[in-house]
This record gives C-alpha cells, sequence and structure tokens, in this order.
C-alpha cells in the first residue's frame, strides 16, 4: 500500500551519544572554512560601494520616473489622481492644469513625489491607468543633504530613465 | 636581567590575557565569516592600514570605554551592581597567573619560574578562581533587579555547578595519572614518550580530555552550553542592564575565562609548552639544529603568507598602500630574524637557555591559538544546549564517565607501580 515507513534516527547508542554527529559537523564548518581561507574570491559577499550588484531587473521597485508618450515624447501624465488616492504614504502632491497642445485634455503643472515619506509599495503604479509612473528606473539609492533633496519634481522624475525595454509609456 | 626575568611571566599573563582579547573577538569575527561563506570586519583602518581587521575590534573597545556610564534608577544595590563586572573579570583574569609557559629556567645559578604564580598548587589555584568567575555573573543578575537577569545568572550557577563536579573528577585521574598537583611538574611529565606517541595528557587520557575540555566549555559559558544569555529566551540573560565598559567587563571576562581554560587544557592535555618527543635538555644541547630548522621554517611561511596576502588583499583603500607596507614589514622582520638567528646558529654566540625559553613561549602560543580557535571553531558549528539537555549530559553522562575514568586509571597506575 501506500504506507511509506520513514527510518526514525537518533534512537541509537552511538547516535545517543552525539559524537559522531559533532564530529561530522565540525568537519562541514572546517571545510567551509578552509576553502574560503585559500581562495576567498568565492565568497558571495558584495564589497558594496566598490562592486555594483548586477542582478537588478525591470521589476525590483526602485525611484518613481514619469514615462514619455512615444508619439511626441511628451508627459504620458493626465493628473487623474489615481496615484495620489492609491498612495498609502500620501506623498505624491499634484496640481492639475490644462493641456493647450492639443495631445490630451490634462496635465499636472506639479508633480511631485516626497521620497522621504514614500514606502515603495508600488500601488501608484499598479493604479495608474495611463501606464504614466513606473518604478523601474532600478535606482536603488537615494542620496541628499536635506529634506528638499528628497522631494522629485516633474522634471527629475520625467528626466529618470527605465532599466526595462519599454522606454514610453504603453497607454493608447 | 633577574627582575626581568620575574616580571617576564606577569608580563606574558598581561599579553595573553588582556592583550589577546581583542586578537579573539577579530578572530571570533573573522572565523565565524569564514565558515558562513561571508567575510568579516575588513573595512575599518587607521589611514588605510587594516591588518586584516583587526583594528575594528581596537574601536569597538574605543567605543565600549568612551560610552556614557549609565546607571538604571530602579537599581538598588550599586555597589553590588557595581561589583560584578570587576569579580567575574578578576577571577578569570587570575585564573591566568599559574599557567607555566615555559621550563624553569636557570641563568648563572639562579633558578626563574616561569609562572606569574610561582606555586605548585596550580590545578587548586585554577578550580578556585575558575569557579569564582560564576560570582561576578550571579550578583550581577541579582543585583539587576530584572527577572531576564536572574534568570540568567541562575542558569549559569547551576550549569557551572553541575560542571564543576565532572570538571573536578577528570582532573583527579589526570593527578593519578602525573602523580602531582604542580602544573609545570606536569608539564615536565608529558616530555616522555609513551610507546611511540609523546606522553601527552590527551594521548594517555583521552576520556578525560574530553571530558575535561566539555566541561570546560561549560564553565566559561561559550556555546553549546551558553544558555546563560540565551538571547532568543531572556534577552542577554545575565548582562541585559550593563551598559559600556560594565557590559565591556564582562564582554572581555568571557574571552579571557576562554582564553585560561585554553591554557589550562594545553598545559594538561597538550603538553603544555613542549615540542612532541623533545625536552628541554634536548632541545638546549642541539640548539644549532633548532635555530636551522626555525630559520628555514620561518623563510617558508613568511613567503607563503606574502603570496597569500598579494592574493587576498584587493580591497583598494585610501592612505598608504597596505600590500606594499605588509610586504616590507614581513620580509624585513623575517630577515632580521634570520641574520639574528643565524647569528647564534653559526656558533657565534651562547644564547641556548634564552632561545628555548623563547622557543616554548612560541610553542604555547601556537597551541594556545589552537584551543582558541576550536573554541571558536565549536562555538559556529553546534547549536546551543537546551536548559535541561545541559544538566543531564553533565549529571547523567560526564559524571559516571569521570567517575569510572578514575577507576581505571587508579587500578592501572597501582598495577603499573606494583609491577615495578
Amino acid at each position: 500500500m501506500g504506507i511509506k515507513v520513514v527510518k526514525r534516527h537518533g534512537g541509537t547508542f552511538l547516535e545517543k551519544m552525539y559524537v559522531q554527529a559533532v564530529f561530522g559537523g565540525m568537519k562541514t564548518t572546517l571545510k567551509h572554512f578552509t576553502a574560503n581561507l585559500s581562495d576567498a574570491s568565492n565568497i558571495p559577499t558584495l564589497c558594496y560601494p566598490e562592486q555594483l550588484p548586477t542582478d537588478i531587473t525591470p521589476r525590483y521597485r526602485g525611484v518613481h520616473r514619469l514615462t514619455h508618450r512615444k508619439s511626441d515624447d511628451s508627459i504620458a501624465c493626465v493628473a487623474c489622481f489615481m496615484c495620489a488616492t492609491a498612495c498609502p504614504a500620501k506623498c505624491i502632491e499634484i496640481v492639475a492644469t490644462e493641456r493647450e497642445d492639443g495631445v490630451d485634455e490634462k496635465m499636472p503643472a506639479i508633480f511631485n513625489i516626497d521620497l522621504l515619506a514614500c514606502v515603495f509599495c508600488g500601488y501608484c503604479v499598479e493604479a495608474c491607468p495611463c501606464d504614466a509612473i513606473r518604478m523601474d528606473s532600478g535606482l536603488y539609492s537615494v542620496i541628499g543633504d536635506k529634506r528638499e533633496d528628497f522631494i522629485y519634481d516633474k522634471a527629475k522624475l520625467l528626466s529618470i530613465k527605465g532599466i526595462s525595454k519599454e522606454e514610453f509609456s504603453l497607454a493608447k | 636581567m633577574s627582575t626581568f626575568l620575574i616580571l617576564l611571566p606577569l608580563i606574558l599573563t598581561l599579553l595573553f590575557s588582556l592583550a589577546t582579547v581583542p586578537i579573539l573577538v577579530w578572530m571570533e569575527r573573522r572565523v565565524a565569516a569564514l565558515i558562513q561563506d561571508r567575510l568579516g570586519p575588513n573595512r575599518c583602518n587607521v589611514n588605510g592600514i587594516r591588518l586584516g581587521g583587526i583594528v575594528q575590534s581596537v574601536a569597538d573597545m574605543m567605543k565600549l570605554v568612551f560610552k556614557e556610564e549609565f546607571l538604571p534608577s530602579h537599581i538598588k544595590n550599586k555597589f553590588y551592581y557595581l561589583a560584578a563586572p570587576s569579580i567575574a573579570f578578576m577571577s578569570s583574569f587570575l585564573t591566568f597567573m599559574v599557567i607555566p609557559y615555559a621550563d624553569n629556567v636557570t641563568i648563572n645559578e639562579q633558578t626563574f619560574t616561569m609562572q606569574a604564580l610561582p606555586t605548585d598548587l596550580g590545578v587548586l589555584w585554577f578550580l578556585a578562581f575558575a569557579g569564582l568567575g560564576v560570582y561576578g555573573i550571579i550578583l550581577g543578575g541579582w543585583a539587576s533587579h530584572n527577572k531576564y537577569a536572574i534568570l540568567g545568572s541562575m542558569r549559569a550557577t547551576a550549569q557551572v555547578i553541575s560542571y564543576e563536579v565532572a570538571m573536578g573528577l577528570s582532573l583527579v585521574s589526570m593527578l593519578i595519572t602525573y602523580g602531582t598537583i604542580s602544573l609545570n611538574e606536569m608539564v615536565t611529565y608529558q616530555s616522555q614518550s609513551f610507546f611511540i606517541f609523546p606522553a601527552w595528557g590527551i594521548i594517555l587520557q583521552p576520556l578525560a580530555a574530553i571530558i575535561f575540555i566539555v566541561t570546560a566549555f561549560a564553565e566559561t559559558n561559550r556555546a553549546p552550553f551558553d544558555a546563560a544569555e540565551g538571547e532568543s529566551e531572556i534577552v542577554a540573560g545575565y548582562h541585559t542592564e550593563y551598559g559600556a565598559m560594565k557590559f565591556g567587563l564582562f564582554f572581555v571576562a568571557e574571552y579571557i575565562a576562554m582564553a585560561a581554560s585554553g591554557a589550562l587544557i594545553v598545559t594538561l592535555f597538550l603538553g603544555g609548552y613542549q615540542l612532541p618527543y623533545l625536552s628541554t635538555q634536548d632541545l638546549i644541547n642541539h640548539f644549532e639544529l633548532v635555530l636551522w630548522l626555525i630559520i628555514t621554517f620561518a623563510a617558508v611561511t613568511s613567503l607563503l603568507f606574502l603570496a597569500w596576502v598579494k592574493k587576498h588583499n584587493i580591497l583598494v583603500m585610501n592612505g598608504l598602500n597596505e600590500t606594499k607596507i605588509y610586504t616590507t614589514v614581513i620580509v624585513g622582520f623575517t630577515l632580521f630574524a634570520i641574520i639574528v638567528m643565524s647569528y647564534y646558529a653559526l656558533g657565534f654566540g651562547n644564547a641556548s637557555t634564552v632561545g628555548v625559553m623563547l622557543l616554548q613561549f612560541a610553542v604555547f602560543t601556537v597551541k594556545l591559538f589552537f584551543l582558541h580557535f576550536l573554541f571558536i571553531w565549536v562555538r559556529w558549528t553546534l547549536p546551543r544546549f537546551r536548559y535541561d539537555q545541559t544538566q543531564k549530559l553533565g549529571w547523567n553522562i560526564l559524571l559516571p564517565l569521570s567517575l569510572v575514568n578514575i577507576f581505571i586509571t587508579a587500578i592501572v597506575v597501582v598495577g603499573v607501580n606494583y609491577g615495578n
């Protein structure tokens, strides 16, 4: 039948003395120690500021960017406030304005993201109906001297390049 | 000269206990890292010189020293609270005093003992002060007025009391074997040969050696017997309420206790300062040959070490060029040592007594550091014993085993003496 009898370990006198197990474990750790001591290049540790990570994928949630339209390279955002509504940290500040060039009806006059308040949850990206905001920049380190440095405005967000193949907004 | 020789073992005691603590902390972290496939501390530097990361432990020490001395307001017995770390520190420090670092040196008809405390009651002194170390822990735990602290110190107390018994009994079998309680005579005894092996304690009494090493781990509250500071259950155990240098003293005491236990294990079971098969007299008589061997050894090891440094020192720091400086220092030092040694090896001067003494210091240091490595290696291999398992191992296994060992040893020793 389908009953599989699992062999139980640890019952015999020899096993109860733990000597075998202790020396077995010490052999394993010594193997790691000697291998790493004689050739440290196999250690996977990244010496960070000098060596940079190479395994950041487009799905990594890095710093936000605002995408451009493929047709005329203008801003894809239509200032619908969906991202600002979805944001649990309330870190997106949008001021909408009328769009004069006839491409669309609305666009943001101000689009600020406070990266100190942002929790990098990605809800804004999911909420966006125009594929106008993305987090595929691959930037994992945000540096600044003062609080104002961490508020990324529209121009800054538009200038960030993505690491995925899709450079422009996919919305029609 | 004679004053210096009297003070020398004291200086060595200070070196082996206090000065090795930063090195031990560094060793602990680096060995742990390598065992776990990590790198460990390797960035802290003074103008680019990192010494493989030792600078980090010096920096940590400085931090502890300069931190604010903080006294929790709920503590009623301030004196006990403050005295506890010093007791833990003092007792583990004093344990070291009786270890012989080299054979007795006779210069100009005057004999100097290479023990900081020239006493024949070495083993008793060790037992007394190794047991006293736990008083600091108990007092600290109680005076902290904290549940976790008192739980930790209760655990430490029960554990040390249980293991003291097995430790004392395994020592008794060693005393029967050696027929003396003077540590220096024990080491002298171990310079003989036992069939084809050196008559080291670990070969004469393997069972007693294992029991003693296990109990020494328990006595020093080191993994796998560190339930007293089991951070997964009781925060940090007895030093939960301690900070700054008061914590630092507990921390240093643990390492000195480890060093002292290691030194006693070396003395009792690994032949102390002896090289296998070679007694002090043999070394003095064939001092020139010994020197040539050391010169070869020094040249080969420093070349190997240089190659290793060149291969692994790849992280470029700001400041001085590290690899270049290490190469200069190592080559310079090795050349200087070789020149000095060849001066004596070629027979221009006679310093065999002092030379053998230095050689024995070096042998003792190497063995001691091997023991340190063993302590660290075990710590990063074995998980912590549950508290009842600790007690079961102590009372149900180690105690009967050590009693049986005493009986067997006594029968064999009486039989051999009767046969002679």
